[in-house]
Formats: structure tokens, sequence, C-alpha cells
């Protein structure tokens, strides 16, 4: 099982420092990533879900060492990099990629796409002069692009493109891993069909492995094999099943039911989650869901939950784990409904 | 609506015919470009939308589809190098208190006129909560402007001062009386020292103490004598009542301490704290219609569940018909009772929710429908539309969907296809449309 993990995390932990007052001061923590322990094995999709705020895209970035984490530890491929330098940085940063959320921002808007997919096979040494063209053209060509593509500037492009273009860019350096932060979340839906079925093609091309950033949770659960939900820093839920059919957390199942459902019949049936996440600066003692959850008691305010194995490698960090009755939600109404028709 | 006209002036009596005296809001034809440096851009072409009174209307589409321009023509905010060239806003305006309706063409009146309608008769919640409201004035005085424009706050005004009156009236009382029972015990202590300058102290105080109280009374009587023709209020009593109002319309909206967000600044509110401010102030003025345009698209799915469940809860509460601009589907499942598809500029479907997720008849529509990533299935791949969405400087000739349509004929290339009601109250604009009808 060890050899087959490709990335794993230990208590992995990322403080942002909060300044203040004339001297700037330390006057706080923002507790962004609060322990977090991840096993991701090769060649699946570990998607990671939540609101905005909950640490997802910061648990992306410390994975990739973007971040250097406060504390904790990360073991990709049997190898600790979680105090590697930069220089010895750079080797492994060839194997694990990232696909950033906003395509635009992204991408030099002064130099041709040839250049931008160009630059990382130039600067590890893959390869020199005529090579790199066909490289670069052999790699648009795999996301869907041609070859009069090349030379144009990222304006010239519709959102769709530009993040196939990310994509590949990303698949340069033919890596092991791949974070994808947010990839359709500025995009229609029907590029993002697109997008999300290139990306499942590539996974298999490249025998990829993806972690899958996103607070779609439709998106995630089409994309991925595990889901990870994240609340406040921390992950609250790990399951391999269908976070729609089965979840333990109540959190997890207040998010799942807030989700629209697509299909008139099963309106207004949504359980609504009351207030909003609280500030990660000072966040809640013990469980930290239970100044919102609907099931707490006096044991949640005290001490916080172990993330335990309910069985399957289904996760969850709840004291009551597998004792509440959530009752049905729409969603579920909505796929047996379906599922009968 | 022409094209539907024709058709309903041979039905005799169509369901439409009666829904459409219900009307509130009927654009016909709308056509609005942009003059941009690469080309004239064909926003708008014949856009027909209608929303009925009491109704939540979707308009769904990609990005580019017209979807914002659309409400943005409504209310005739298109800014150059925009301009509205062609179509008819019809605004059936009913009043609260009358009960009339009067229909105006929002597209003739004169920018003065729009004013009066912008945000007392139609409002509209944008995007991003994070740069709409202006970050320099408090919540509280953002909304009281709103109302402070818009709104006849004469009567409450009045009453609040007659309200104030009579409360320092009363308060003038007890302090009288408390006074009296000073002196009182003064002259007990002094006994037999108090003289006669206390004497006429006494009474000068109690003349005055007369005086003033009459003069108030009558003060307040001529101001319980205005009550039925109310005069302007001072602006010190318009701020006030205004900042009541205010309070009261976010404490509709179940902002949690009312009292106090009105003090603060935008910034110090969360982002769904921040929609329900906008919201409060867009239904302020007890608007006919409100327009969100995509008011939820930058929330969490659990801010947005209670946002769209506050909408509709409120529809309820003030009567207001609600067009909802989105791209998700699901949300337009959520709330709406009437959808209208748009893509490319034109409006390509229009059906009640049910009729059209069950059974949707454009091509463009089902495509839309299967892309979405469902949650009960395990699909490996997901049905897409191929290909994009064009560019309106040069948009395909006939049936703009042409290109990326299946079931394309020689006809989509060549002709342009209306809107029509294919079934009694689903219109499609199609050559060849799909579906069971």
């Amino acid at each position: 099982m060890d050899d087959n993990i490709l990335l794993k995390t230990v208590k992995l932990k990322k403080y942002f420092p909060l300044t203040g007052g004339v001297f700037r001061k330390v006057v706080g923590k923002v507790h962004a990533v609060d322990g977090v322990n991840l096993d991701i094995v090769k060649g699946e999709t570990l998607g990671v879900v939540g609101e905005s705020g909950c640490g997802k895209t910061t648990l992306g970035r410390t994975i990739l060492r973007l971040l250097s984490p406060t504390s904790g530890k990360i073991i990709f491929d049997g190898r600790d990099i979680t105090r590697l330098d930069q220089k010895d940085l750079r080797s492994i940063r060839r194997e694990m990629q990232i696909v950033f959320q906003d395509p635009m921002a992204s991408l030099d808007p002064r130099i041709t796409i040839k250049k931008t997919v160009g630059e990382p096979l130039i600067v590890n040494g893959v390869a020199k002069g005529q090579q790199v063209r066909n490289m670069v053209l052999d790699l648009l060509q795999k996301v869907g692009l041609t070859e009069d593509h090349l030379n144009r500037f990222p304006h010239e492009f519709s959102g769709g493109q530009r993040q196939r273009i990310c994509i590949a860019r990303a698949l340069a350096l033919n890596p092991k891993f791949v974070v994808m932060d947010e990839p359709t979340s500025s995009t229609d839906v029907s590029v993002q069909a697109q997008t999300l079925n290139l990306m499942k093609d590539l996974q298999d091309e490249f025998d990829l492995t993806y972690m899958f950033i996103s607070h779609n949770l439709s998106v995630v659960k089409h994309m991925s094999d595990r889901v990870a939900v994240m609340y406040l820093g921390q992950v609250v839920e790990l399951t391999p099943q269908d976070l729609f059919r089965k979840s333990y957390h109540p959190y997890t199942f207040a998010l799942v039911s807030a989700v629209p459902v697509p299909d008139p019949r099963f309106a207004g049936r949504a359980q609504i989650l009351k207030g909003e996440v609280p500030s990660p600066i000072n966040p809640p003692t013990g469980c930290r869901f239970h100044p919102r959850c609907v099931f707490a008691q006096g044991i949640c305010k005290r001490q916080e939950p172990k993330l335990d194995d309910m069985g399957g490698g289904h996760f969850v960090a709840c004291h009551f784990a597998g004792e509440l009755d959530f009752g049905i939600s729409s969603q579920m109404d909505y796929a047996s409904a379906v599922g009968r028709e | 609506m022409s094209d539907t006209e024709k058709i309903r002036t041979s039905d005799e009596v169509s369901a439409i015919d009666k829904a459409d005296m219900d009307l509130v809001l009927q654009v016909e034809d709308l056509v609005t470009n942009f003059y941009t440096y690469e080309g004239t851009v064909l926003a708008l072409d014949r856009v027909n939308l209608f929303l009925r009174r009491g109704d939540t209307m979707g308009v769904v589409g990609e990005t580019g589809c017209g979807k914002s321009v659309s409400a943005k023509s409504i209310l005739r905010l298109v800014e150059p190098p925009g301009r509205i060239e062609h179509g008819r806003i019809l605004f059936n305006a009913l009043d609260r208190k009358t009960g009339e309706i009067t229909t105006t063409d929002l597209l003739e009146l004169s920018e003065k006129e729009m004013l009066g309608i912008r945000g007392a008769k139609i409002a509209i919640v944008f995007q991003d909560p994070a740069t709409y409201p202006n970050p320099v004035f408090r919540v509280g005085t953002q909304i009281s402007e709103v109302i402070k424009l818009h709104q006849d706050l004469s009567a409450e005004g009045l009453e609040m001062r007659i309200e104030e009156l009579g409360a320092e009236i009363k308060y003038r009382e007890l302090q009288e009386s408390d006074r009296i029972r000073r002196s009182e015990a003064e002259k007990r202590r002094k006994g037999s020292d108090y003289d006669e300058k206390d004497q006429e102290k006494e009474t000068k105080h109690k003349e005055k103490y007369k005086a003033q109280q009459t003069r108030m009374e009558r003060k307040l009587g001529y101001l319980k004598g205005m009550i039925d023709n109310p005069p302007e209020p001072p602006k010190l009593y318009r701020d006030a009542v205004a900042m009541r109002r205010a309070i009261k319309m976010l404490e509709m909206v179940k902002m949690p301490a009312a009292d106090r967000v009105v003090m603060q600044y935008p910034h110090e509110l969360s982002g769904g704290m921040r929609q329900r401010a906008l919201i409060a102030m867009a239904l302020s003025c007890n608007p006919n219609i409100l327009i969100c345009d995509e008011a939820t698209t930058a929330l969490d799915v659990t801010v947005q569940a209670q946002v769209l469940n506050l909408l509709n809860e409120l529809k309820e509460e003030i009567g207001t018909s609600i067009m909802i601009i989105t791209h998700d589907l699901g949300v337009v499942a959520e709330t709406c009772n009437w959808v209208n598809v748009m893509y490319a500029g034109t409006t390509v479907e229009s059906a009640a929710t049910d009729e059209l997720f069950s059974n949707p008849i454009h091509p463009y529509t089902s495509g839309l429908l299967q892309a979405i990533p469902k949650l009960h299935e395990n699909k490996e791949r997901l049905d897409q539309i191929l290909g994009i969405v064009p560019n309106l400087i040069t948009p395909p000739p006939g049936c703009r969907f042409h290109p990326r349509c299946e079931f394309a004929t020689e006809i989509c290339r060549q002709d342009r296809p209306d809107l029509r009601e294919i079934k009694p109250m689903h219109f499609v604009a199609c050559h060849n449309p799909q579906g069971s009808f």
C-alpha cells in the first residue's frame, strides 16, 4: 500500500501571520491549514471541496511548496520535501505542477503561447531549438489546439482555450502529480464540460495523479475517486464513496443539500445552514463546526474530534459519526427519483 | 412578441391572452449594439422576454449571450459605445395605493423620467457584492439615500415629529412635577423662613412652565392638524425617518443586528451580508420588478441557499416580480417558475420551468442540461456541446446556434428562426425542434 502512495501529508499546518500596529507586530495568526493528514494514491483523483476561506487553495499550494508549511511533513514519492531548499525543489517541481483558477492572470500577456508552453522545457533543459517547437505543438494538439495557435498571444483566446493552454504548460515536463486549483470556476457550463472531459482523457494518457480543488460539489464528484471535505483548515470528511449518497459529517450533509438541484420538482428543499464560516483567525474551540451544527452537544465544544475510519476508507471527524440521523436531502430524493425513472 | 401575436390572433382564447393582462414587463424585439473599434457587436438581436406579475423569471445562458445586456437595456443603463437600437420595453407599473396599472414604453421616456423608474419601480442587484456598494459610505446611509430619493416620507416624518413633541411634553410634565415636589420639600424645611421672595420665584417658574407647555401643545395641535396633508419634513427628520426605514429593511432581509449594521461600512460585512444589504437596498422602495444579475454567483453554496430562500420569502411578502439572471441551471430550477434560455443575443427557448427541464425542445437547451455534471450519475464523460460561443461581431448567418448544432440543416444556415409557440406556453426559436410537442 505504501508504495502506491504518491503524496502524503502529516499534520500539515500553514499559518499566516497577521500584523498590526506601528511596528507591524504579529498580532495573530490565520489558521489557513490546520493539521491535515492526507494520502494521495498514484493514479487517483483526490477532490477537495469546501466553502471559500476553508483553506483548499492554501493546502494545494503548500503541498507544492509554493508556500512553506508552518509545521508538519510533506512526503512526495517517498521523499520528505518539507524542508528542501529552492535548488533541490527545482527537480521535484518537474514532477508536480499546478493549474490555476484564473487562466488570464496566470498567462503572461506579452509572450506567445509557444514561448509560454516552451519555457519550462527550456528552463529545465529538456529540449532545445526546433525540438521545443515540436514538443510544444505536440502538447497543444493533445489539449485540442492547432498549429495556428502557436504564435498567438493569450488575449486572442477564449476562456476555455486559455485554460487548455495552462493545462498544456502544466503537462510540458511530464509530471506525475498535478494540482487543479478551481480550473473550471470561471468557465461556462458547456466549456466546463469540455475541459473536464479533456482532463480525464489526459489523466489516462499521461498516467497522472490529480488533486482537484473546487467549490463546485457536482464537478468534484464527477472528477474524483475520493473526496476530502474541508472546513476551516481541517479535513472533516474523506470518502471514497458518493458524497451525495452517504455522508457522516453534518457539515458535509448541509453542504451537499445546499447545492441547487437542476430539477424544478425538487425546489426549495435545501437544508439551510445558519450563519457563515467563522473567522480562521480565532477558530472555535473543539469541533470547529459546532457553532453552526444542529446536533452539537457539550463535548463538541470542548474536544476536537479525530478523523476516524468508518470502514472502507471513509474517514470522518465527528464525535457522533454514524449516530446522527440527517434525514433525506433533496439530492438523495432526486437521485432516487431519477433512478426509478 | 410580434411573432407570437400572429399565432395568438388565430387562436380564439389562448392561455397567453389571459396572462397578457398580468404581464408586468414585456420586452419586444430588443436590439442593442455596441460600436467598438473592431466592429459592431450585435449583443442583442431581437430579444423577446416577458415577466408576469408575481412570477420569478429566470434568464439563463453562457457568458456573452446577452443576459446582463438585456437587464441593463431594460433599465436603460447601457453605456456608450453601446446603444439600444430598436424594440419596445413595455412596463406595466402597478400603483400600490390605487391599484391602477399604467403602461409605459421605457425606451420612450426621457432620462429624467427614467430616474423615477430606476430604483423605485425597477430595482437591480448586481453580481459582485465586493465592488457594488460604495466603500466610503455607511450601509445605512446608502440604503436611506434610495429611500429619501424615491419615497414620500412626509407622513412618517410628521408622525415622528408629533411623537417626539408628545414625548417632550410628557418629559417636561414629569420634570415640572419633580420640581414642584422638590420646592415643596424646600418650603417645609425652611418653615417660617420661606418668604415672599421665594413665593415670587415659585410663581414665576410656574408661569414660565405653563407658557411653554401651552406653546408646545399649540404646536402639537398644529402638527396634528396637518396630518391629512403632511408637508415635506425638515432634513433632520427626513434623515431620521429614512434611517429608521433602512433598519426595517435590513431586518426584513434577516440581517443580524440590523441597527448596528446601518452604522458599518461595506468592508466590515461578509459577502453574504453585503448581498443581503444590497437586496434590502433594492427592495426598499417596494419595486414592481427586482432584477438579480448573477446575484448569488459570487457566494458559497450554503450562503447562496440562504439568499435564494430569502428571495423566495420576500417575493411573497412584498409582491415583487423577480427576474433572475444566472448561468446556473440549479438556481433556476430552485427559484424560477418561468425560464428564458438565451444564446448569442437571441432568446432560443422560453417556457415554464417544469416544462423546460422535463421537455427541452431547442437543441441548445438540451445540450446545456446535459452538460452539467449530475449528482446521481456516475458517468465517465460528460455530454458536451461542441465548439465555442460565436463572436458577436460576425455572428453566424441564419440561426446563430447552427455551427454547433447536430441537427442543423440547410435552412438553419440561411434563415433566422423566429420565436414561436410550438405548443401552448412553450416558445422555441428553432427550425428543427427536437423532443416531444
